[in-house]
């Protein structure tokens, strides 16, 4: 057990922060999403160029992009581009989870197809899971896809995804089995936007431009050999998934810089002087340390090759914690402006939605209890 | 970056694991409770395996010092060990082979462990102050027969102490706020096992308690504040003890203690309060625990005041590059 980044690690920690600064200008908070072709082009732009310098994937094998590095570069990443707004928009899904999904679960002619692109920067997914009636309950999904030769034939309806209106492709949950076969008949497809059948509706949000949209699947005919993984074995897939979703966006570093500029927010107008507040805010920073080490713990894991754990669920519930507190403080202390999105606030309906994303707080609470502590089910 | 415990450590704690197996746990703690007594047999033990020495070692440091201290408070043991294995050598620079206790000026409140205590180090303002004491200068507490024995140091034996010269005040805080957070870690993750265990025996209402998600999102959110408390002090420690990182160390597991005190009893219903099931031998030890140095209050606002008003530490946790 130690505690401390290798020198090697630091050395990319600064290689990473200094092409952060050569890109974009002081005090940058994210991107403006209301032009999806400009905000589009600027990601892939900073993850294209990231990609190049061979900073996108360093934890990869070299087969698909990658240096072979350990899975702390993840972290790094992470912590270094999540804070500031994620200036590589929605690609952070892509080495995080998705490609490694592929990886692992791939055929050769996917991961030649896939793993490229995504190891370039210069490709953007979306993840078709939930739907109108399968939300926390995901293992009741009801998009149906049916056999038809070397196809299947998709008809059903996704919603809340976000990053649809910049995505070139979808990782897709269907069912492939009898419906009331809940997590034993799901299926994996990755199939392209704009694929014939495939429709999308945006649903303006109040948590971002790109949060929230619709899908809908009207006979859409894709080959099988786009499936991820065996038929009916989806839910494996998906598991192995969520536990790097649910830490891949490193929530605890934005938290913490949220609540330091808050503070310095508070220092400013003389909120600070309050001793009251003081011990809030360093409630608020422990539990964001205490995240930090949470989460740090679940990159430990994968660096070990184990399996999921409920460990990536204590680090989403106390990041997503985190981030509801800091919300809270920065409202107290700066009092309406709070709502004013070009200051220097806190997104509250954003971080509040972040509790609802990657599981509910309520269904990580139930991962921790049973599989974490052992509860016994209910009935 | 390595969360998992390197082979060294790993020996440690099992050699550990054994003796504390032979020597603490919950029969050993309510024997003592009923002589009112401090572990010497278990000190011993402790002192003659080499323990106390884990944080001046040459292969181990205060993080495996802490890693025991964590074992020792869940397991139960009524002895200074953490005092003496991890706060002393860091106020003093070498180990003291003594049972050391901890006060904060002007000692005259109740003292965890203090009239067992061979050395007693108080935290008085900017300095730290070194005080042997023997049986006579101490007067015990009525503890209620519960917890960690207690006494008050008589009037004027603070007379006698030694100082340690400017600035050790500050690093007694440090280290005591480290020994705060592994004592807190060690003991809410025994009030939570024993919890955890006792809801997925008691049945009501023909199904074990454990198994209403009502409960079970209390107990998921005692295991966050285990995992974190755990997780902070041991980092704290492995950073000898680094100003800001203690005092957020101690404002999570304090802050977290009192929590667990009124789940752990909550939960429990009606025989967590009794004295022959064992709960109480991990609750009220946190609670004292909890209470020290100005409780999570101050933790609290030392770390908010540490971090945030002082720019070059912030930047050790964020310096976003833009």
């Amino acid at each position: 057990m130690e505690f401390d980044w290798t020198p090697q690690d630091q050395a990319y920690r600064a290689e990473l922060q200094a092409y952060i600064r050569k890109m974009l200008p002081a005090g940058w908070r994210g991107y403006d999403q209301k032009d999806r072709a400009a905000y589009k082009t600027a990601a892939k732009a900073f993850a294209s160029g990231m990609a190049e310098h061979g900073w996108l994937t360093q934890n990869w094998p070299k087969d698909y992009g990658g240096a072979e590095c350990s899975a702390w570069r993840q972290a790094i990443l992470g912590e270094e581009l999540t804070p500031i707004g994620e200036p590589r928009g929605s690609q952070y899904m892509n080495v995080n989870w998705i490609g490694p999904a592929i990886m692992r679960f791939g055929t050769e002619a996917q991961k030649q197809y896939h793993l490229r692109r995504i190891a370039a920067g210069d490709v953007f997914w979306c993840q078709g899971f939930s739907e109108p009636d399968a939300g926390s309950d995901l293992g009741s999904l009801r998009t149906r896809a049916v056999r038809d030769g070397d196809d299947y034939v998709v008809s059903g309806s996704k919603i809340w995804t976000s990053h649809v209106g910049i995505a070139d492709f979808c990782i897709l949950l269907v069912r492939t089995g009898a419906p009331d076969s809940r997590a034993r008949g799901i299926s994996v497809l990755l199939v392209p936007m704009g694929h014939p059948g495939f429709s999308t509706r945006h649903i303006a949000s109040l948590a971002g431009d790109e949060s929230h949209y619709e899908l809908f699947f009207d006979e859409m005919r894709v080959p099988v050999s786009w499936r991820l993984g065996e038929e009916d074995q989806g839910w494996e897939v998906v598991r192995w998934a969520l536990q790097y979703e649910r830490v891949g966006s490193t929530q605890y570093q934005r938290a913490a810089l949220q609540l330091a500029e808050t503070a310095e927010a508070a220092i400013a107008n003389g909120a600070f002087e309050d001793p009251e507040m003081q011990s809030r805010f360093g409630e608020a920073w422990a539990a964001c340390q205490a995240a930090r080490m949470l989460t740090l713990r679940v990159y430990d894991l994968r660096e070990a090759g184990s399996p999921p754990t409920a460990d990536s669920n204590l680090s989403r519930l106390i990041s997503t914690d985190c981030l509801k507190m800091v919300a809270q403080l920065s409202a107290e202390v700066l009092g309406l402006e709070a709502l004013d999105h070009e200051g220097p606030a806190v997104d509250a309906i954003r971080n509040a939605a972040l509790a609802v994303a990657a599981g509910a707080a309520e269904i990580q609470l139930d991962r921790i209890a049973m599989d974490f502590l052992g509860l016994p089910r209910g009935k | 970056m390595q969360f998992s415990l390197n082979e060294h450590q790993r020996q440690v704690l099992d050699s550990l694991e054994t003796l504390l197996t032979r020597r603490a746990g919950r029969e050993r703690a309510l024997e003592l409770i009923a002589t009112g007594g401090y572990d010497h047999t278990l000190d011993a033990a402790l002192a003659d395996a080499g323990f106390l020495q884990l944080s001046q070692a040459s292969d181990t440091g205060p993080l495996d010092a802490a890693l025991a201290g964590v074992e020792v408070a869940r397991r139960l043991g009524v002895t200074s060990f953490t005092a003496s294995a991890l706060v002393a050598p860091m106020v003093l620079g070498e180990v003291r082979e003594a049972r050391v206790a901890l006060a904060e000026a002007p000692a005259a409140g109740p003292v965890r462990l203090g009239g067992t205590a061979e050395l007693l180090l108080v935290l008085k303002g900017d300095e730290a102050l070194a005080l042997e004491t023997g049986p006579d200068d101490w007067i015990a507490v009525d503890n209620n027969r519960a917890g960690y024995p207690l006494a008050r140091l008589r009037d004027g034996a603070l007379a006698r102490a030694r100082s340690l010269g400017p600035g050790s005040g500050a690093r007694l805080r440090d280290a005591w706020r480290v020994e705060i957070a592994v004592q807190c870690a060690g003991l809410i993750q025994g009030a939570l096992e024993l919890t955890v265990a006792y809801l997925r025996d008691r049945r009501q209402f023909g199904r074990p308690i454990g198994s209403f998600q009502a409960v079970q999102h209390r107990l998921a959110r005692l295991a966050l504040l285990a995992e974190g408390a755990r997780w902070l002090a041991l980092e704290a420690a492995y950073r000898d003890a680094r100003p800001d990182l203690a005092a957020t160390a101690a404002a999570f597991a304090a802050g977290g203690a009192d929590t667990v005190f009124r789940e752990c009893h909550q939960l429990h219903g009606a025989i967590g309060f009794t004295r022959e099931y064992p709960l109480h031998l991990w609750t009220i030890r946190l609670l004292q625990v909890q209470r020290e140095l100005g409780g999570p209050t101050r933790h609290r606002r030392d770390a908010a005041r540490m971090t945030f008003t002082a720019p070059e530490v912030l930047a050790l946790s964020v310096a976003p590059a833009v």
